[in-house]
């Protein structure tokens, strides 16, 4: 398992467009990604679009991505390169 | 490729000049307003060439061109057209409604002045509050030190906004008028450069200097133009015009410096040596017609006046009054003009204050409760520009009870012994006759506020809330069946690709549709659970039973509302049923903020269904549009 943190700086935090973005980046991997709140109060897989954009993640916020199975080493370079790109 | 033709064959398929009313571009769109859309052959639009879209949003005709293109297009497409030249603003205006010249004058003036209201409010407070505390300490009913670094710099903030005012005007009148803010910005600084004489010190020292002008024509002073408000409009005004036009006929490889030059220089050159003199003699005529009319027997004038004040307000010329003050206070000890423009001033305040009582709309209470207070304290600005003008009739209702206060304080020789405070704080300057100045405010307060409570304010209907007024789509009861997907909103639908929006376009959220709506009620599309509600109210996310997960988007980019406009009747796990309330949105505001309001309706899940079929074409509410 591997794990890295991420605050948001997109203006208007993680709404439909880079959350749907993220579960097509997601999807494209072989290990399981899950997002969670700094405070541990709700989590998702990345994959769930609905999931993501429910955790109302706002700019600011930071959040912590978990990697999990598959190729967690490039995986998780993919998806943190992803949210610098993205958000 | 080539602009005109393309220009020409968009002009001919929209249908010709008849049938425009105006045109505009923003960054990458040409935005028609078409007398009748009908006559306009859509298809035909989108075959040209350059042409990459064409959709009609917030009753504008909008064809995508692109960044660099559209522009070029535009400028043929006026040149073809004959029309002269919208701004996006005046499109919109145009799209909305036909109003008067009176109110859109008004409007104008309200748009140049909201923006800078937040800098004028925090100087005026500060600036009333300072000259209270001063007014005290000279008068030995405070002792606090005066040379602290805190009531030092105070001091210091408390003018700053007034004392630069025309560059913040020139700012806001600059974008206004649709041109460049930053060279407006540069006028106005222009006008109070520090090498020209200070406005406020002509009065005792006299004009120092002068300087031909127009080859040796005439001479005019070298004075500044604090306090100025309508030469600095009218500069500016003349400036966005002569580089609007500029933009059209200097060659864009040179544009870049030739029009900020010519813009500046000539507008400049025009400003100190014709348009200054002018509008500040208008502006001086004005005050010494006022300084007769005050003098007529029997508290007419004050009658007359006090319902006036506020109207000069508007006009911008109540900066000069300071003039009339000290004027009267060196004649007769006492200035007879403060009381009455506190009064009108406190009346302005009531009925601010009325309307912030009254109206049930969150967003024009939290304008209305703060400038009514503010203006309490001497600063009028927001609540007549923010509030009372917008609404018209409370503006009226707070001139009548200034016309009443004003008389009073003439009956009785109300007069102050000092200036710059008005309101409440205002009494510190009546501390000799404290009773009267009570009872004038009283009457002020009293009369501003009845008359608008009683005449001056309804909430508009469409504000109020789409719950009440809007009514709800019939709706009923439908039996879902498995893997379909029932139009949340009543409209046109169109396949998810031609959704004006590259992310919904290209399916990166799932496959669906777009709706473009015929009323602002979104409802539930099948019986299902409420997967996610967004902070913003403008998206929800539902899912059914058999493992759709569906997002009902409302408009493109909306989510820079922040919520405005919306409401959200759900949350998140909720159960609902088809046709129950999900979302309302007014269309009006969405519309207002330049977003497309097309409900976007996306299967996100859609990776995970062989066949999704869509239903395009008009659709009432609850019609099938997706079956996977």
């Amino acid at each position: 398992m591997k794990q890295f943190q991420y605050t948001i700086s997109d203006p208007i935090g993680v709404h439909a467009r880079p959350a749907g973005l993220l579960a097509k980046a997601a999807k494209a991997l072989d290990s399981t990604v899950t997002i969670t709140k700094a405070d541990g109060s709700k989590s998702a897989a990345a994959t769930k679009l609905m999931a993501i954009m429910g955790m109302g993640i706002k700019t600011g916020e930071t959040v912590t991505v978990t990697v999990e199975g598959g190729n967690e080493e490039a995986n998780c370079a993919a998806m943190e390169q992803f949210f610098k790109e993205n958000l | 490729m080539d602009y005109r033709k393309t220009a020409q064959e968009i002009y001919d398929k929209v249908g010709k000049k008849e049938n425009l009313i105006s045109a505009a571009h923003c960054a990458t769109r040409l935005r028609l307003v078409l007398a009748d859309n009908a006559k306009c052959d859509t298809k035909a639009v989108e075959d040209i060439d350059g042409v990459k879209g064409v959709f009609s949003a917030s009753g504008q005709l909008q064809i995508i061109l692109g960044t660099g293109t559209v522009n070029k297009v535009y400028d043929e497409f006026i040149a073809i057209s004959g029309l002269t030249a919208a701004s996006k603003e005046e499109v919109k205006a145009a799209a909305a409604a036909k109003q008067n010249i009176f109110k859109r004058a008004i409007k104008c003036l309200g748009d140049i002045f909201v923006p800078i209201i937040p800098a004028i409010v925090a100087s005026g407070f500060l600036m009333g509050i300072m000259e209270a505390l001063t007014f005290m300490v000279n008068n030995e009913f405070l002792n606090i030190d005066t040379s602290g670094s805190i009531y030092v710099f105070a001091n210091l903030f408390a003018n700053t906004a007034y004392t630069f005012l025309p560059i913040l005007i020139a700012y806001s009148a600059g974008k206004a008028f649709g041109g460049n803010p930053y060279l407006g910005a540069v006028i106005g600084m222009i006008m109070i450069h520090p090498h020209l004489q200070n406005a406020w010190t002509v009065a005792t020292e006299g004009v120092l200097q002068t300087q031909r002008v127009w080859f040796g024509l005439y001479e005019v002073n070298l004075v500044g133009y604090q306090g100025s408000v309508i030469p600095v409009i009218i500069a500016v005004w003349v400036m966005c015009f002569i580089e609007k036009r500029l933009h059209k006929i200097v060659p864009a490889m040179f544009d870049l410096f030739v029009t900020p030059l010519v813009s500046v220089f000539v507008t400049g050159y025009l400003t100190l040596s014709i348009i200054g003199p002018i509008f500040s003699t208008i502006e001086h005529s004005i005050i010494g017609g006022i300084q007769t009319l005050i003098a007529l027997p029997f508290g007419v004038g004050s009658l007359i006046m006090g319902g006036l004040y506020s109207t000069t307000v508007v006009a911008g010329i109540h900066h000069m009054y300071t003039v009339i003050d000290v004027g009267q206070l060196s004649s007769y000890g006492v200035t007879y003009w403060l009381p009455l423009a506190s009064a009108a001033n406190m009346a302005q305040g009531a009925a601010c204050l009325a309307v912030a009582m009254k109206t049930k709309t969150q967003k024009t209470k939290s304008v209305a409760l703060p400038s009514a207070f503010s203006c309490f304290m001497g600063i009028t600005e927001p609540a007549i520009f923010g509030v009372n003008l917008r609404h018209f009739k409370p503006f009226v209702c707070g001139a009548i009870g200034g016309a009443a206060g004003a008389m009073y304080a003439s009956l009785v020789s109300l007069g102050a012994s000092g200036t710059g405070v008005t309101g409440l704080f205002g009494l510190l300057l009546c501390l000799h006759d404290p009773i009267n100045y009570i009872i004038m405010a009283a009457i002020s307060i009293g009369v501003a506020f009845a008359l608008t409570w009683v005449f001056g304010y309804k909430d508009a209907a469409p504000a109020e809330g789409s719950k009440t007024v809007q009514p709800q789509p019939a709706v009923p009861a439908i039996q879902c069946q498995p893997g379909a997907v029932y139009a949340p909103v009543a409209g046109t639908v169109i396949p998810s690709e031609q959704i004006p929006d590259e992310t919904f376009a290209a399916g990166v959220l799932g496959q669906g549709v777009g709706i473009q709506p015929e009323n602002g009620i979104v409802v539930a599309p099948f019986d299902g659970e409420i997967s996610s509600v967004t902070d913003t109210r403008h998206a929800v996310g539902i899912s059914s039973p058999d493992g759709i997960e569906l997002l009902i988007h409302v408009g493109v980019d909306t989510v820079a509302m922040d919520g405005d406009g919306f409401e959200c009747f759900v949350q998140e796990g909720q159960q609902v049923k088809a046709g129950d309330r999900l979302i309302a949105f007014d269309r009006a505001k969405i519309a207002a903020a330049n977003h497309p309001d097309v409900v976007v309706v996306l299967v996100t899940n859609s990776d995970d269904y062989e066949n999704l079929t869509i239903q395009t074409g008009g659709c009432k509410v609850l019609d099938k549009v997706i079956q996977v």
